[in-house]
């Protein structure tokens, strides 16, 4: 009993300090991150979100605004543009690029030794953005002296546009360079759903007399469906923040068939001053990114198989 | 406590080192010389040319240590300076170009400077700069910031692409007679046209189109208000551009491929005219015949010479810095005649300042290198009103090359560019 009634308060005694120094470690830990979080994406983030019902030129005064600068931004047709310009990356870059992806996915999991190419795809990833901008520049200049056009006319007799002067084509010309340069990682994470389908119910639906056509229809495209639709998420995001490329790529300034959301978020603040015009053109890009991704999220019901 | 005071200082230390080493204006570098912090945009070649200034100046001043801090490209030049003003990081002086001067001055980031230029320690007087040039960095009557150097818009001519077309006048022969005039250039484009050539080659910018404005007798801002689509000769002048760059007459530099743009043409004689300014010259040098080419000014309806455009910069104080003293020494040398001619030796710039005239005629080249003098002496930097609009003169240059195009048509265009400009305007 007495051996009880001293055993009970030490053992809560001893599992206290215990627990309170995991809260301190973790604390520790995540204290860097979580100041950087308040510091680069919170505080950001709700400054934008005031800033967007002010009028502010950066240095002077701030002044209410109310929902000026949304009704501004949503009768201009400057936006309009960017936002169509947008969307049309979206439709090209989205489906086509995750497309090839996964079919290069499937060739190279049934490939042995795919290594290389699992490299040689994936170089364009960890190559800098301005480079590959740099690059395809010299390879999609205009008239005989890009690269591309160049060889077009020397091989074939096409007579290619000027794919990042004309402003019906650029927007071709970027959706190609986005497609390039994300590939290796599409590739890379499908090739990782792929991994994770159990051989035995291919193999059984083998036995079962199934083709590759319908083994990759009826299994592995279900069974790949929730890696899908994380990158499809993740692809739709990222087109809609495409800037740094199309900016080296092709001054939008030049060519309005270039303008994006981004672009128009920093032209607006950074070029006119008008910061909050520029919030909240960002504000409505943020809404939007939002407002596409619940339809994915909506779709994942219907079309994402979780089971196995 | 304890534990919680350290997390908090672990916080309060990530937080400082997340938050970038901005470094405010004008720091002394401990007890030896102070470090003045300067910016500009351009290439590592104009970059060089500041070379000597600054191994000049350092010698004559051991307290002061400069700081170039250059970017490269012009157009992310005053994104950077604006982010830097923001947050108190911006240099002690730094350049500031003639179509973002008149934010900076209204936002009340400058220093004003006329006590200063015209006190005992200034290098160069607030009258040592000509008027015209001053543009959106004077406001009622202060100075805000000193024009460094200028370049004079004026119309390259290509002689050997004249006589291939038939032409036997001599643009600036006509000029000295008093008989360059509008109708004169026009019949001339309109010939080099007709033997296959580009008449003339513009940079889409204030600089022609104003100038080309101002030779047909026309207003651009009139009273504060943007009158360039209603003022009848400034229409005119509008309507003829838009004629001569869809009927091929005139063509656009900034359409022209990188590879085989407007020097190039220009060196293969296949235009007859090129406006730009003295830094053409080192274009021409390139692999031009330099004795085929020579300037005349933008022509007038007379023949009388007008007002032209003169592409400007200034150098400006921040308001912030801790050195004013300093800042302003490097200030008033790096633009008084003594500066402009160090700096300006082997550039392509016109100096802004009196007396430094030597720059731009020793040479002999071109034969009428005294145009761009007279250009600059009685030109116009960018309207004031225009300058006081971030943004507002790129949005006309961008409109007025949809109209260019043909992507929107004349009378619609006009209307546009007056709802925009109205606009922005508030």
């Amino acid at each position: 009993m007495t051996v009880l009634t001293r055993a009970r308060p030490r053992a809560v005694h001893q599992a206290r300090p215990v627990r309170n120094r995991d809260g301190w470690w973790a604390a520790f830990f995540l204290a860097p991150q979580v100041a950087a979080l308040l510091v680069f994406l919170a505080f950001p983030l709700g400054f934008a979100v005031v800033l967007a019902f002010m009028r502010w030129d950066g240095l002077g005064q701030k002044e209410w605004a109310g929902f000026d600068n949304f009704a501004a931004q949503l009768s201009d047709p400057e936006f309009g543009l960017a936002v169509w310009n947008t969307v049309k990356l979206a439709l090209l870059t989205v489906p086509f690029g995750l497309g090839l992806a996964l079919l290069i996915a499937v060739a190279l999991n049934n490939v042995k030794g795919g290594g290389f190419y699992r490299v040689l795809y994936f170089l364009p990833v960890v190559t800098s953005s301005v480079a590959v901008a740099l690059m395809w520049q010299i390879i999609l200049a205009g008239n005989d002296y890009g690269v591309l056009n160049a060889s077009l006319e020397r091989w074939f007799g096409i007579s290619a546009p000027d794919w990042l002067g004309d402003p019906g084509w650029v927007i071709v010309a970027i959706a190609v360079v986005t497609i390039w340069s994300s590939l290796g990682l599409n590739v890379v994470i499908f090739l990782a759903g792929l991994q994770t389908i159990p051989l035995q119910i291919v193999e059984a639906a083998r036995m079962d007399g199934a083709d590759s056509l319908r083994i990759f229809r009826s299994i592995t495209l279900p069974l790949l469906s929730p890696t899908i639709f994380f990158s499809t998420v993740v692809a739709v995001i990222s087109s809609f923040q495409a800037f740094d490329q199309i900016y080296v790529l092709v001054d939008p300034e030049d060519n309005e068939g270039a303008k994006t959301i981004v672009y128009q978020v920093y032209e607006l603040g950074f070029k006119d001053f008008q910061f909050g015009m520029s919030s909240a053109a960002a504000l409505i890009l943020l809404v939007l990114t939002l407002l596409v991704t619940l339809v994915q999220f909506a779709a994942q019901k219907r079309l994402v198989h979780y089971d196995s | 406590m304890n534990r919680a005071l350290a997390v908090l200082g672990i916080l309060a230390v990530a937080t400082t080192a997340c938050s970038g080493s901005g470094k405010a204006p004008g720091v002394s570098s401990g007890s030896g010389p102070v470090t003045i912090r300067w910016s500009t945009w351009g290439s590592a070649e104009d970059i060089k040319l500041y070379e000597k200034f600054t191994e000049d100046f350092e010698q004559r001043h051991p307290d002061i240590k400069l700081k170039l801090e250059p970017v490269a490209k012009y157009e992310d030049y005053h994104p950077k300076l604006l982010a830097q003003l923001t947050s108190k990081t911006a240099p002690d002086v730094f350049f500031v170009g003639d179509d973002n001067i008149g934010k900076f001055v209204s936002a009340g980031v400058l220093t004003p400077l006329n006590d200063k230029l015209a006190g005992p320690s200034s290098k160069s007087k607030p009258e040592d700069f000509f008027e015209g040039i001053y543009g959106g960095a004077k406001k009622d009557g202060q100075i805000y910031g000193v024009p460094n150097d200028t370049n004079p818009e004026v119309l390259w001519f290509d002689k050997k692409a004249l006589k291939d077309a038939g032409i036997t006048e001599d643009p600036a022969a006509l000029n000295e007679a008093g008989r360059w005039t509008m109708a004169t250039y026009l019949d001339m484009n309109a010939k080099l046209k007709a033997a296959g050539k580009a008449g003339s080659i513009f940079w889409n910018w204030y600089g022609s189109t104003y100038s080309m404005i101002n030779g047909f007798g026309g207003k651009v801002w009139d009273g504060g208000k943007f009158v360039a689509t209603t003022d009848p000769k400034a229409r005119a002048a509008l309507q003829a551009l838009t004629k001569g760059y869809q009927d091929k007459t005139f063509l656009s530099a900034d359409l022209l491929p990188d590879s085989n743009g407007p020097s190039t043409q220009f060196l293969k004689h296949k235009a007859g005219f090129y406006a730009g300014g003295r830094w053409v010259i080192d274009s021409l040098k390139k692999g031009g015949e330099l004795g085929d080419y020579d300037i005349v000014p933008f022509p007038s309806q007379t023949g009388r010479p007008m007002p032209g455009a003169v592409a400007a910069s200034y150098l400006a104080l921040n308001k912030d810095t801790k050195l004013p003293e300093q800042a302003f020494t490097f200030l008033t040398e790096f633009v008084s005649k003594e500066g402009q001619l160090i700096r300006l030796k082997d550039g392509g710039a016109v100096p802004s300042v009196k007396g430094a005239e030597q720059i731009v005629l020793a040479g002999g080249y071109p034969a009428h290198a005294q145009t761009f003098l007279d250009v600059r002496d009685t030109g116009f930097a960018n309207y004031p009103e225009e300058v006081a609009v971030p943004g507002l003169t790129a949005d006309i240059n961008e409109h007025l090359m949809k109209v260019w195009t043909g992507k929107v048509g004349f009378d619609e265009g006009m209307t546009q560019l007056q709802k925009l400009v109205d606009g922005k305007l508030g």
